[in-house]
């Protein structure tokens, strides 16, 4: 790798020599980011020592655009990575990523490392999430082709970045997206848009010797080249939206599925109603054995080529998202309705400032599958009109109200059930029931100061389990954030099992904020859970010491 | 003209992009390699009846097929070479804790047929033909096969070293039309007096059921070994191999079986079977 960025730099070295004046007349932005965590053991909490005492994730992306033409690089850095990062991360530091494109009204090239995405991604996303550790960044040419406005043509080619390195596979993939309304005389005019695209991704993977049974002597005949499409539909009527899109995938024997011959699918529907105060939106999605990765027997979130995207309400509050719900590719069903409404101000209910409701309900489900055998079979039917057992339940309310000129009051009720087995590796057996309560109050000081105030209350049916899960039990939690004009932050908070567990869960951080950068250091200790972005997860270990992260854009 | 480029190839990517594997090429297994040589002309050619039949041990129905087969046994004798398969699924899996007789050249071949109820059996994969809750008519159906006049003469013997771990199958064929096809020969191992349990008709179950010519194991690849001479009339060709006997069977109840097939349709054209000597 280190040879090809010599090369790449060789390369962007000859173009500012020969274009000296086009270079200087360009513009170079980019961003760093460091982040880093000294952790000490504490027996109580289950947190580890960290030999290293030290451990940093760093980053630098810089960009250079000069009219259609464009490059990037970015260095990265794990000495060594922040724990429940993939330890395979700290196998080198460097120029991890970096690409040239040349863009033009109706041509667009990219060579290099690029992120894309057909539709919604459930035959092809590649993206980066630092905070998740993954980037699927794809190496390779990706060409997007607008011959007429209305119609996108996307074509692209590459090896898929794992780690430090590209996998061996290859990732090929066409999409083509037409805005009906651009090229049809008669819908130009129409309050009906309508928007449809379709895709297709092929993958091709060397084959590997798969042992089918128990016997060695029996391998499975594994398909080289597994493909997915997708066609998606995007229609928009007044107030009303609604998104379609369905996905199959061929044959894909995989460590993800059991190594089964089943092929895959999935459909996602969204019905959006939205007016001056009132919004709500009904989503619905079915999943069957669209795990599609780069490597068949890569375990993990690393190596996905597709994404299948999360339908249930994305917390933040630190006891609501407790438990959040990690996106089956193997197979799931979903429903979610969420409504938000603003009750007028000057009204019985809402009040001299109104008030504004938001409520959300989503229940996923595994399938209700039939057996048909274990690897090198079709691996089970389902029955599309009934599912099994519940993977993640969620109903909540919240009320967003202002007091007084100075007072502003959040507060939240869920109900959520949430079913172990979804993670990796499952924690403990049997359904979570959790009532949760949350209140927030943020209190305008003065003129740039702030102070706000965070109560939360979660009530389970589960019991504290320091071995197998310590998230499990009943807790609270406070926190005070005091915001000192535009530039400083304060805050301490506290979570506690203060039922059946042991070991407070405390942490106090204090922020600067100038411009474009952002220092942030935190002394406390980290429960152990799962950190999830959009049905993504990953492993978050416990941990006690001191955290602090530095962000920078340019 | 461009618009057509652009859609051809597209279509060549959609067509090039996604393999596509049939049920029954799931799994592979290469098998024992047959070498082959010269043969010897068979005296008293005969055409057998290769029957396989699909059981299962949660199968009630499944005894009353077993019956059929044995009257058929009795009125064939060694015209008859049967197989007896565990299905893969629902009434084929095993009691709880019994053992489990499924394997996997039985599931692929299942997968051939892709049998959806059992009992089930075909003759010489003949997949046309299948007896389910008819199964007496079989045995007529046996008789015809039999009945006709070989294109291809069969013999297999099969014999095992002085450790009884290994054993060496010979399998002869004698050409007596010209077959302008390519051919394989598949062998097997079956067993007899494997003891589990068996739902019975009644409804009871039956801890010691005699479980007869189960398939244990195909030792060659689950399509057969082709067979590497001319299939001229008049001519023969040995087939050698060996294999090891696997550790839970137990020789004096174990039987080769070999037949002889069509490449392309796996239609067989002629079978036989020996125990270990």
């Amino acid at each position: 790798m280190i040879r090809k960025h010599t090369i790449l730099l060789a390369f962007l070295a000859a173009a500012a020599i020969g274009q000296a004046q086009g270079i200087l007349g360009g513009h170079v932005t980019g961003n760093i980011a460091v982040d880093g965590q000294m952790s000490s053991a504490d027996a109580t909490i289950g947190a580890e020592d960290v030999p290293e005492k030290l451990l940093l994730n760093s980053r630098a992306d810089v960009f250079y655009s000069n009219g259609g033409f464009s490059a990037g690089l970015r260095f990265e850095m794990y000495q060594n990575p922040l724990l429940g990062f993939d330890s395979d991360w700290k196998q080198g530091q460097g120029l991890a990523n970096y690409f040239v494109a040349y863009s033009t009204e109706k041509l667009s090239v990219t060579a290099g490392n690029f992120y894309e995405q057909f539709g919604s991604g459930m035959i092809l996303r590649s993206y980066e999430d630092r905070y998740l550790g993954i980037d699927n960044s794809l190496f390779g040419l990706n060409v997007q082709y607008r011959p007429v406005a209305g119609i996108t043509v996307k074509a692209l080619a590459g090896r898929q970045r794992l780690y430090w390195d590209y996998v061996e596979s290859l990732v090929r993939g066409v999409d083509a997206e037409v805005n009906l309304n651009s090229i049809l005389t008669p819908l130009q005019e129409s309050p009906l848009h309508i928007t449809v695209g379709a895709g297709f991704v092929s993958k091709y993977e060397d084959d590997e010797s798969i042992i089918a049974s128990a016997n060695p002597e029996y391998r499975l005949n594994l398909p080289l080249n597994v493909g997915a499409a997708a066609f998606r539909l995007d229609m928009g009527y007044g107030h009303w939206g609604l998104q379609a899109e369905y996905a199959r995938k061929g044959q894909d024997p995989s460590v993800m599925n059991n190594y089964i011959f089943r092929e895959g699918e999935a459909l996602t529907l969204n019905l959006t109603y939205s007016q001056r105060g009132f919004s709500t939106n009904l989503q619905c999605k079915h999943v069957d054995n669209m795990a599609f990765k780069s490597l068949r027997s890569r375990e993990g979130q690393m190596a996905y080529i597709n994404y299948i995207p999360a339908i249930n309400k994305q917390h933040t509050y630190a006891l609501l998202s407790m438990y959040p719900y990690a996106t089956q590719t193997v197979g799931e069903n979903g429903l979610q309705a969420d409504v938000i409404y603003k009750i007028k101000k000057n009204t019985l209910l809402g009040g001299k400032y109104g008030t504004d409701l938001h409520l959300n309900t989503s229940v996923i489900t595994s399938l209700h599958t039939d057996s048909l055998g274990g690897r090198g079979t079709e691996g089970y039917h389902i029955d599309w009109f009934d599912n099994g057992g519940i993977y993640y339940g969620d109903l909540s309310v919240e009320v967003a109200k202002k007091l007084s000129p100075t007072l502003k009051l959040v507060a939240t009720y869920a109900y959520q059930v949430f079913n172990p087995v979804v993670e990796e590796p499952a924690t403990t057996d049997g359904l979570h029931h959790n009532n949760i309560v949350v209140a927030d109050l943020t209190w305008k000081v003065h003129k740039g100061h702030s102070l706000r105030f965070e109560a939360e209350w979660l009530g389970s049916d589960s019991r504290y389990d320091d071995v197998n899960d310590p998230r499990a039990g009943d807790w609270i939690m406070g926190l005070v954030e005091w915001n000192i004009g535009s530039h400083w932050f304060l805050s301490a908070s506290d979570q506690y099992p203060y039922n059946d567990g042991s070991g407070n869960y405390y942490n106090v951080a204090v922020g600067y904020t100038h411009d474009a950068t952002r220092l942030q250091i935190a002394f406390g200790k980290q429960r152990r859970g799962m950190l999830c972005i959009g049905g993504v997860c990953r492993e978050v270990p416990a941990s006690n010491g001191l955290t602090f992260s530095l962000t920078t854009n340019f | 003209m461009k618009k057509n480029l652009l859609s051809l190839l597209a279509l060549a990517l959609l067509a090039a992009g996604c393999d596509k594997i049939d049920p029954d090429e799931y799994i592979v297994y290469d098998g024992a390699v047959i070498t082959w040589r010269q043969g010897s002309a068979i005296a008293n050619p005969q055409q057998r009846a290769y029957v396989e039949k699909f059981t299962g041990p949660q199968c009630h129905n499944c005894p009353d097929a077993d019956v059929t087969l044995d009257e058929a046994h009795s009125l064939y004798g060694d015209k008859l070479v049967l197989v007896s398969i565990n299905h893969y699924k629902g009434m084929g899996t095993p009691f709880p804790g019994e053992p489990d007789m499924r394997t996997d050249g039985g599931t692929v071949w299942d997968h051939f047929y892709g049998v959806n109820g059992i009992p089930a059996a075909f003759i010489n994969r003949e997949k046309d033909h299948t007896y389910g809750s008819a199964m007496p008519a079989i045995k007529t159906d046996i008789g015809t096969v039999v009945a006709q006049t070989p294109s291809v003469a069969m013999e297999v013997d099969a014999t095992a070293d002085a450790t009884g771990s290994n054993v060496t199958v010979h399998v002869n064929l004698d050409f007596l039309t010209t077959i302008e096809e390519a051919l394989t020969v598949t062998v097997a191992l079956v067993e007899d007096s494997l003891r589990y349990k068996q739902l019975m008709p009644d409804g009871s179950v039956v801890n010691d059921y005699a479980h007869n010519h189960m398939l244990r194991k195909v030792i060659t690849g689950f399509w057969g070994r082709d067979v590497e001479a001319d299939a001229v009339a008049g001519t023969q060709t040995s087939g050698t191999l060996t294999f090891a006997l696997p550790a839970d069977c137990q020789k004096a109840n174990c039987h080769i079986v070999a037949f002889l097939s069509r490449k392309a349709s796996r239609h067989v054209i002629n079978s036989a079977s020996c125990t270990l000597q």
